[in-house]
Formats: C-alpha cells, sequence, structure tokens
C-alpha cells in the first residue's frame, strides 16, 4: 500500500515538474538524466541482478546513439533507427558476451574496459563517418510518420513515457523464469547450475537485455540531444554509469532511477568545485561502497519499519 | 628491424614491471589492483617534483620516490582494501577504480595538465650494434627489469616473507590461526606493489613524458601482460610484458599507429579465449 502511493507521488511530481520549473537548462539536464536512468536499468539487469561486473554499457550507449546520428543524417527516415540501433547492439553485444561470460570479475571487468576502449577509438578514428573528436551535429529529430515532438518540454515527456516503459518492462522480467534465474546466478552459480539453471545463458540474455536498454536511449539521446560525440560514451562515462547504479543501490530499480538521476545532477551543482570534484567524487564512491553496501535504496529500507523476518 | 625490436622490449619491459607489481598485491590477497597506472603516474611525478623542480641529484630523487612509493602503498591499501576484507572481490574492484580517479585528479591539481620530462638515471653515448641503436636509458631499463626480477624471484621463493605470501593467500584465516601477522604482510604487499610501479614510473618518464593521465592505459597494459603470462606467475609475467611490448611495436609501425593502444585488448581477448591459464599457467585459478 505505501508503496504504491510512493510510486503514484514519485508519477504524480514527474508529470508536474515542468509546469512548476521552465528553466530549460534544468529540463535538459532532467532529460539527460532520464536517459541516463534507462542505460541503468539496463546495467542493472547484469550487474545488479545477474552480479556479472560491465564496463562496456557505455560503449553499447555509443553505439546506438552513432547508428542512428549516422543513419538519420544519411536521409533514412528516423523510425528506422530504433530498429537498426537494437540490431547493431545484440550484434555487439553477443560478440563480446559468447567468448567472455563464462569469465570471473577480474577478467570480465578488464575485457568489458577493452570493448569499451575499441569502440571508442573506432569512434575517434573513423572520422569520415563519425566525425572524429568533434563528433556529429545537427542530427534530425525524432519523427513518426511526420509527428515530431517539438522543445524540450514535449521531449521531457516522451522520455518519461520511455522510462516508464523501461521500468515496467524491467519489473516484468524481474518476475519471470529468466529474473528468477537471474537472482540464483547472483547469489550462487553452482546452486543455480544444481537446481536446472543455465548460467551461462541467463547470463548472456541479461547482456543483450542491458545492451538493448543502452542502445534504445543511445538512439534516443542522438535524437533528441541532436548532438553525439565521444566522450559521451568514453571508458570514464562506463565508470560513471557503475556508480550511478552503486550509489543508487545495486539490484534496485528505484534506486537505479535515483541513482542516475543525482549523479546527472551533482556534477553540475558542484561545478564550482573543478577538479576537485572528480578528486571528491571518487572518494565518496569508496565511501558509500565500505559504508552502505546496499546503496542509497538501503538508506531507505532502513529508515522504514521492519516487518516479518528480516532477510 | 632491429630498431623496433630493441625498442619493443624496451616498452615491454616496462609492462612487465607493472605486472610485477601487481603480481605480488595478487599473490598475497587475490586481489586485482586497478588503480596500479595511477600509481606509477604518481611516482614519476613524485620523481620529477624531487629532480626537476627540487633539483635533487637522481640518486636521491630515486630513492625519495621509493620510500614515499611504500608508503603510499600503504595507505592505499588501508582504504581501499582493508574495509572491504572478505566482502566481494567485485567491490575491491570498484574502489581500486575509484582511487585511480583520485589520484589522477589529485595529480592534475598539483602538477597540472601538461606533460613534463624526467632525466634518464644514467648518462652516455648510445651503443652502436649493426645499425641497432640502444640508448643507454633502454640498457637502464633493461637492467632494472632483471634486478628485480632476480629480488622478486628470491623475496617470494628464498625468504620467510614469501612464504608468510603464499600462505596469506592459500587461506588468510588460517594463515591467521597459525600466527602468521596476515595484516603486516598484506601491507608489505601492498607497499612493495607500490614501489615497483612507482619504479616503472620513474623509468617511463624519461622514455616518453609524464602527464596525470598516463596511468589508465599503463596499468591496464599490465593486466593484459598478467593474463598473457598466467596470472601470479613470475617468468610469466617478464614473457608477457615482451611479447606484449613487441606487438605494440610491430602492429603500430606495420599496421595502423592510430590503433596501438587497441591491440593489447585484442591480444588479451584472443588469449582469454584460446588459452586463459596464460602462456606459463596461472597460479591459482579463479578465472572460470
Amino acid at each position: 500500500m505505501n508503496k504504491t502511493v510512493a510510486i503514484a507521488f514519485a508519477c504524480l511530481v514527474a508529470l508536474a515538474i515542468p509546469l512548476a520549473m521552465r528553466d530549460d537548462y534544468v529540463i535538459q539536464l532532467l532529460n539527460i538524466g532520464i536517459l541516463n536512468a534507462i542505460v541503468v536499468l539496463g546495467l542493472n539487469f547484469v550487474t545488479g541482478w545477474t552480479g556479472q561486473i560491465n564496463f562496456g554499457q557505455a560503449a553499447f550507449y555509443g553505439l546506438g546513439a552513432y547508428a542512428t546520428a549516422i543513419a538519420t543524417k544519411s536521409g533514412l527516415p528516423w523510425i528506422v533507427t530504433p530498429v537498426l540501433s537494437v540490431a547493431i547492439v545484440l550484434i555487439a553485444s553477443l560478440l563480446l558476451g559468447l567468448p567472455t561470460l563464462r569469465l570471473r570479475t577480474y577478467y570480465l571487468a578488464m575485457t568489458t574496459i577493452g570493448f569499451g576502449e575499441i569502440v571508442r577509438l573506432i569512434i575517434v578514428y573513423w572520422e569520415p563517418v563519425t566525425g572524429g573528436t568533434s563528433g556529429l551535429r545537427a542530427i534530425p529529430p525524432i519523427s513518426v510518420f511526420g509527428i515530431s515532438p517539438h522543445g524540450l518540454i514535449q521531449h521531457y515527456y516522451l522520455l518519461l513515457a520511455m522510462l516508464a516503459l523501461a521500468i515496467l518492462v524491467a519489473v516484468r522480467i524481474r518476475h519471470s523464469a529468466l529474473g528468477r534465474a537471474m537472482i540464483a546466478t547472483k547469489d550462487s552459480e553452482i546452486a543455480a547450475e544444481q537446481s536446472g539453471v543455465d548460467t551461462t545463458r541467463t547470463k548472456l540474455l541479461a547482456f543483450m537485455i542491458g545492451a538493448v536498454y543502452a542502445g534504445l536511449a543511445g538512439c534516443l539521446y542522438a535524437s533528441s540531444i541532436r548532438f553525439v560525440s565521444p566522450d559521451s560514451f568514453s571508458g570514464v562515462q562506463a565508470v560513471l554509469l557503475m556508480t550511478m547504479l552503486i550509489v543508487g543501490g545495486m539490484g534496485s530499480i528505484a534506486g537505479a532511477i535515483a541513482g542516475a538521476l543525482a549523479l546527472t545532477f551533482l556534477p553540475e551543482m558542484l561545478r564550482f568545485l573543478g577538479q576537485w570534484y572528480l578528486v571528491l567524487y571518487g572518494l565518496g564512491v569508496i565511501a558509500v561502497i565500505v559504508l552502505t553496501p546496499g546503496g542509497l535504496a538501503s538508506i531507505m529500507t532502513m529508515t522504514a519499519p521492519r516487518r516479518g523476518v528480516a532477510r | 628491424m632491429g630498431q623496433l625490436v630493441v625498442n619493443g622490449l624496451a616498452l615491454g619491459s616496462i609492462y612487465a614491471l607493472v605486472a610485477l607489481g601487481l603480481l605480488l598485491i595478487f599473490n598475497t590477497v587475490q586481489i586485482v589492483n586497478f588503480a596500479q597506472g595511477q600509481l606509477l603516474m604518481l611516482g614519476a611525478f613524485i620523481g620529477i617534483s624531487c629532480a626537476v623542480t627540487h633539483e635533487l641529484p637522481i640518486a636521491l630523487a630515486w630513492a625519495a620516490t621509493i620510500v614515499a612509493m611504500a608508503l603510499i602503498g600503504v595507505v592505499f591499501m588501508l582504504l581501499v582494501y582493508f574495509p572491504l576484507r572478505g566482502r566481494p572481490p567485485f567491490l575491491v574492484v570498484l574502489t581500486t577504480i575509484a582511487m585511480g580517479i583520485v589520484l589522477e585528479n589529485l595529480a592534475l591539481i598539483i602538477w597540472g595538465p601538461l606533460p613534463v620530462s624526467l632525466p634518464s638515471p644514467v648518462r652516455g653515448p648510445p651503443l652502436r650494434f649493426a645499425g641497432v641503436v640502444i640508448s643507454m636509458h633502454q640498457l637502464a631499463i633493461f637492467g632494472t627489469l632483471a634486478v628485480i626480477l632476480l629480488l622478486q624471484f628470491l623475496l617470494l621463493t628464498k625468504t620467510r616473507f614469501g612464504i608468510l605470501m603464499q600462505a596469506t593467500a592459500q587461506d588468510l584465516h588460517t594463515a591467521r590461526l597459525v600466527g602468521i601477522p596476515v595484516n603486516r604482510t598484506i601491507a608489505v604487499a601492498f607497499a612493495l606493489g607500490a614501489v615497483l610501479s612507482g619504479i616503472a614510473g620513474l623509468l617511463v618518464a624519461p622514455l616518453f613524458l609524464a602527464e596525470p593521465t598516463m596511468g589508465g592505459g599503463l596499468g591496464l597494459k599490465g593486466f593484459v601482460v598478467s593474463v598473457i603470462g598466467g596470472f601470479g606467475n613470475l617468468p610469466g609475467a617478464v614473457i608477457g610484458g615482451l611479447f606484449l611490448g613487441l606487438i605494440e611495436t610491430f602492429g603500430a609501425r606495420y599496421i595502423s599507429s592510430d590503433f596501438r593502444d587497441a591491440y593489447a585488448f585484442i591480444v588479451m581477448i584472443a588469449f582469454l579465449t584460446a588459452w586463459p591459464r596464460g602462456l606459463l599457467g596461472e597460479k591459482a585459478s579463479e578465472k572460470v
């Protein structure tokens, strides 16, 4: 009951923000925050639920964004770009996932960092197509059979709807057989295998679902922000996405969204700190990992009254 | 051709030193330090502060850097590893990455973003040999690697401390039960690991220039080298390092220099698929 009230309240606030706030800068940041939230929700399948480290999420985000940017700039209708982005990230996630998902922690961390770096190098050096370090500008906007959103606020509502869809799909998957297989894989691979869970298949599926989330968010990023550059999808960004998930709370949908929004706004609010911001950011991540294993989501549940047997 | 081999081996020796530092920590606590490259960068800049800014003689600058790195190694351990003992190793990956970000940005604040140069500890005319030029600094790199390899081999196999490290790596709780000073062993391992990457930094700064962002790439190379040679394997780290140095130098010359940083990852993924235990095998397999 309490949960329903909280969700209804969050929805109302999200819908009402553009009415109270007409500042373009804030709305644009919210739009980027919502896109990040979709990417982090995708990462949550892999890292939060299946327990596999993944620093390739920013690269999938970038692949989706660049696929859309290049396709629409060369004259393809917008409506094909989500399909194109998904196809590309699915191929990439299969190529990366099939040989590597049997690897443990460090090796998986390294191969996904390596994958991200290779994608970044291709973007930077394939200049005639990708625009190199200066990126691609004036990307055609979203347009579905001639209907396009106008202005930041319409984009905000569109992205919000996409986030809601992403949350619904995530909830459905979490409570399906696949979702339970993911949790079982994280808790103990041996026990999961004993209970008939194909852990390699589960990991691969989680990885591909995560990549699709990132690819679609990338597609929306390119055609709503209308500018892409390699910096937005670098290894630094991959670590930031992981940080959003950890700070929010691994395995929690609300936590993933809260972490993504908080860490999109925090750097802007602390801009006056300059270089010191990144020093504090690093120390803050260490503090969160050491002090609150469950992230922000666990603080929320800690303050709520506990009922029944502790987990 | 011969020149490329020499340059490749010199670069590879640096990678091998980074991998040897990773190995010391890995062989004690089974943790991979993802900030090893940033420790290297710190070593290079502490050396520059001593030798260039304060104009200390180069030998003194080296000594000061080594002492400073040992202390930094212990503080590093207390911050990123100690509070997370017994928790999933996954978390230590993240804290070491976060500490790498902290060190890199502290260096940007202290030393600024511009590349700086450090003089080589050795001077003299380069050797010429059948059309191949070997600089004194390259000789110093080969010499340092050989000395450190020997010292580390003796430390791990012939001393009491080496046995303590092995015992800690095999089973931390049992090691503590039988009276091994586990925490002190771990602190020394981190100190030595930091010193090794500091030395690598002192050697790499005269070769290229030192800049605060140099650490990330070099740290990852050290990891790739460990995968090639087999994690925790001493000769493997050296052979893997030299191998990667050669691949990068020849790849940059004959294929494309833009993608020279990608070769390491392609080689690593190939090795993980084909020879997951590395060329010479690894000590404790926790890979699959």
